[in-house]
């Protein structure tokens, strides 16, 4: 006898085929970009990162303004006469004149606050679901295990073209409209797309280290530990051997925020004669251990996934 | 019997039981049986595939066997899991929903190998667990639960609707995870198993921590869904609860299954056992003397403090006595007022084959 229970229990008939799962990843990446929002310690390191792309956004407008007006002014600075072509000398090294070397510069520079960011979004996008118990939710819907770390990578990728490839896009716009517009994103075209392939670096391997990492420790401390000694540890040691004890310059591949510059200032077409620290390794090298590191990020990951089981 | 060779499955019933294999119940139902699995029509799917096949499965935690050689088939109905703490309950639930990898064996579901993640469209799961990201509203989670089934955003929202009114949470679904009682969490977790319509329902302890009229809700629920052709697989420590959504039980002890069958079933092969039934009868001790007549029947106790009399009859063999006792009452027009087992419940079965109590 049909109880009133039934009469709810009737699914309305629908004809759809449910999606790919692909769009199970897409999904899941959202709701890890809303988790990570929730993260005040985030909005504040987001601010800082704004506040190093203001710097260079005000200090190009500021140099191109100086050069271009009051290149051969002079102002009084303690009663000691100064050029004030000279006052921004000290923005030379930054090269903020909209060349390769300016979005090199910046991306550098903005990657202290990406290592950061990325090190605690590890632990609350991938540590937090062993801990908060959603993967058993997870993985029981009809999607397989490399689509929910798909959903976790792209979360990632928004964070760090978000964090480094929109600025530095924004920043390629602004140098062509200091300039001769027309021509400048007529000849500048190929930084563009340099801009663009430093990005798909960074996200590719980033986002394959960050759930690689996270997947292995799991908690916050450790993992902020792990990057810190992948990116500052050994770019101290990279630059004490190199620098500081004169060893080949290939001790610099242990340095991975400097093998990332270097695939991305190939990708920006720069003359590697250029590059500063001197000497470095050849580009070819940064690829091979960029390829390396995501190869063997997937590897790990590939097995762990393989072997993951839900039990507790 | 204190313990039966637990190494050694009632398989006389054959482990591989289905419900659309399991003979009739016999005679006498229990009182409780209300909503047992025979009622339900098997799965409406026409497909010689079982919904879910367990063949020859084996885990090993480290040095820990957890499933040993298990063997089970299900194609409809409700099936309930018992069985003591570390009985292997909650293993081979989440072998079933592809999130364990059997150390030997395969686990299927509808021909696919549960670890697809084609197999989980077939598959709702409601994990024992209850800790979600607590910032999450319940409406927000199973939406995204919903997504993740592969829906487009208004079918989500239309689904995510539906099965938290289907599990009453509907006006409640807006506050967020962490102030929900344990109850709740319990509805929000059974509603996102419901969204993608699952022929398989996987339920760890889905009554646990749930009032007795939320659970009589539920269970009407698991009954409806039964009724229209869904496979359930509930495993719970509730046995009475249990006993009033199915009869039919796959009992587990240290990884093995024990026994797969109805409870009469199950009940029927405990020959060591012998089976207590209550009879309320005129004329009492003639109807005692009678029985004893009958090969079956090892003792009787006549309670005379009652009006009508009764009699506690001992009988091995349950489905010889019940024929010869029908017989009996048919021959000698005897008037039987009640007529009541008194160790076919779960709790008495599972005693028997667990040793002690029976108690989960």
């Amino acid at each position: 006898m049909p109880t009133e229970a039934d009469n709810l229990l009737r699914y309305r008939p629908w004809n759809g085929e449910p999606r790919n799962p692909l769009f199970a990843s897409v999904a899941m990446a959202r709701v890890s970009l809303w988790l990570l929002a929730r993260q005040k310690l985030l909005w504040g390191l987001f601010a800082l990162a704004l506040l190093v792309f203001f710097f260079f956004f005000y200090a190009q407008y500021l140099v191109v303004w100086i050069t271009s007006q009051l290149a051969n002014e002079t102002v009084r600075f303690g009663g000691i006469p100064v050029t004030v072509g000279n006052l921004t000398r000290f923005l030379d090294r930054l090269s903020l004149n909209g060349t390769a070397h300016t979005f090199g510069n910046f991306i550098w520079f903005q990657g202290y606050m990406l290592v950061i960011v990325l090190a605690l979004t590890g632990s609350v996008l991938i540590g937090n679901d062993f801990f908060h118990g959603s993967l058993p939710f997870y993985l029981s819907k009809p999607i397989g295990r490399w689509h929910y770390v798909l959903g976790k990578c792209l979360a990632i990728g928004v964070v760090v073209n978000v964090m480094i490839t929109l600025p530095a896009l924004v920043l390629w716009v602004q140098a062509g409209l200091l300039y001769e517009w027309q021509s400048y994103y007529l000849d500048n075209f190929d930084l563009l797309l340099g801009i663009l392939g430093y990005g798909l670096v960074l996200t590719i391997t980033l986002s394959l280290l960050v759930v690689a990492t996270a997947v292995w420790v799991r908690r916050m401390v450790p993992l902020v530990m792990i990057w810190m000694g992948l990116f500052v540890f050994l770019r101290m040691l990279a630059t004490l051997l190199v620098d500081g004890m004169r060893l080949d310059e290939r001790w610099r591949l242990i340095d991975l925020w400097n093998v990332l510059y270097l695939t991305g200032l190939s990708c920006l077409r720069v003359d590697p004669e250029t590059i500063r620290p001197a000497p470095q390794p050849e580009y070819w090298e940064a690829w091979v251990v960029v390829g390396a590191v995501c190869l063997a990020c997937a590897a790990y990951l590939r097995n762990r996934i393989r072997a993951v089981e839900i039990v507790s | 019997m204190n313990n039966p060779e637990l190494g050694t499955p009632i398989t006389d019933i054959d482990s591989r039981v289905s419900h659309a294999q399991a003979e009739p119940l016999p005679f006498p139902f229990p009182e409780s049986g209300a909503g047992r699995a025979s009622e339900f029509p098997s799965n409406a799917v026409p497909t010689s595939e079982p919904l879910l096949l367990f063949e020859q499965v084996s885990k090993w935690y480290g040095n820990v066997l957890a499933l040993n050689h298990v063997t089970l088939e299900l194609r409809g109905g409700i099936t309930g899991l018992v069985g003591a703490n570390g009985a292997g309950k909650s293993t081979l639930l989440r072998m079933a929903n592809g999130q364990i990898i059997p150390t030997l064996g395969r686990v299927m579901v509808r021909g696919i190998d549960a670890r697809d993640w084609q197999a989980r469209r077939y598959v709702g799961y409601c994990p024992d667990i209850d800790a979600f990201y607590e910032d999450f509203s319940g409406r927000r989670f199973v939406r995204l639960m919903a997504r993740l089934c592969g829906y487009s955003r208004t079918e989500a929202t239309r689904r995510t609707e539906e099965v938290l009114e289907r599990v009453g949470m509907r006006d409640r679904a807006d506050r967020k995870l962490r102030g929900y009682s344990k109850g709740m969490r319990q509805r929000v977790k059974i509603a996102q198993a419901l969204l993608h319509d699952p022929e398989l329902l996987i339920l760890d302890e889905p009554l646990s921590g749930i009032d007795p009229i939320g659970r009589q809700e539920l269970l009407e629920l698991f009954q409806g869904l039964a009724r229209q052709g869904k496979c359930l697989l509930i495993s719970s420590h509730e046995l009475e609860a249990l006993e009033k959504l199915t009869n039919h039980v796959v009992i587990m002890a240290r990884g093995r299954v024990a026994a797969v069958g109805t409870l009469s079933q199950i009940r029927d092969l405990l020959e060591d056992h012998p089976l207590s039934v209550r009879i309320t009868a005129e004329k009492a001790r003639a109807l005692a003397r009678q029985l004893l007549g009958l090969p079956e029947v090892l003792a009787v106790e006549v309670d005379e403090s009652t009006e009508p009399s009764s009699l506690v009859v001992k009988a091995h063999n349950p489905k010889r006595f019940f024929e010869s006792f029908a017989n009996l009452v048919v021959e000698e027009q005897i008037e039987v007022k009640k007529l009541e087992p008194l160790d076919e419940s779960a709790h008495a079965i599972l005693g028997y084959l667990l040793g002690g109590s029976g108690k989960t």
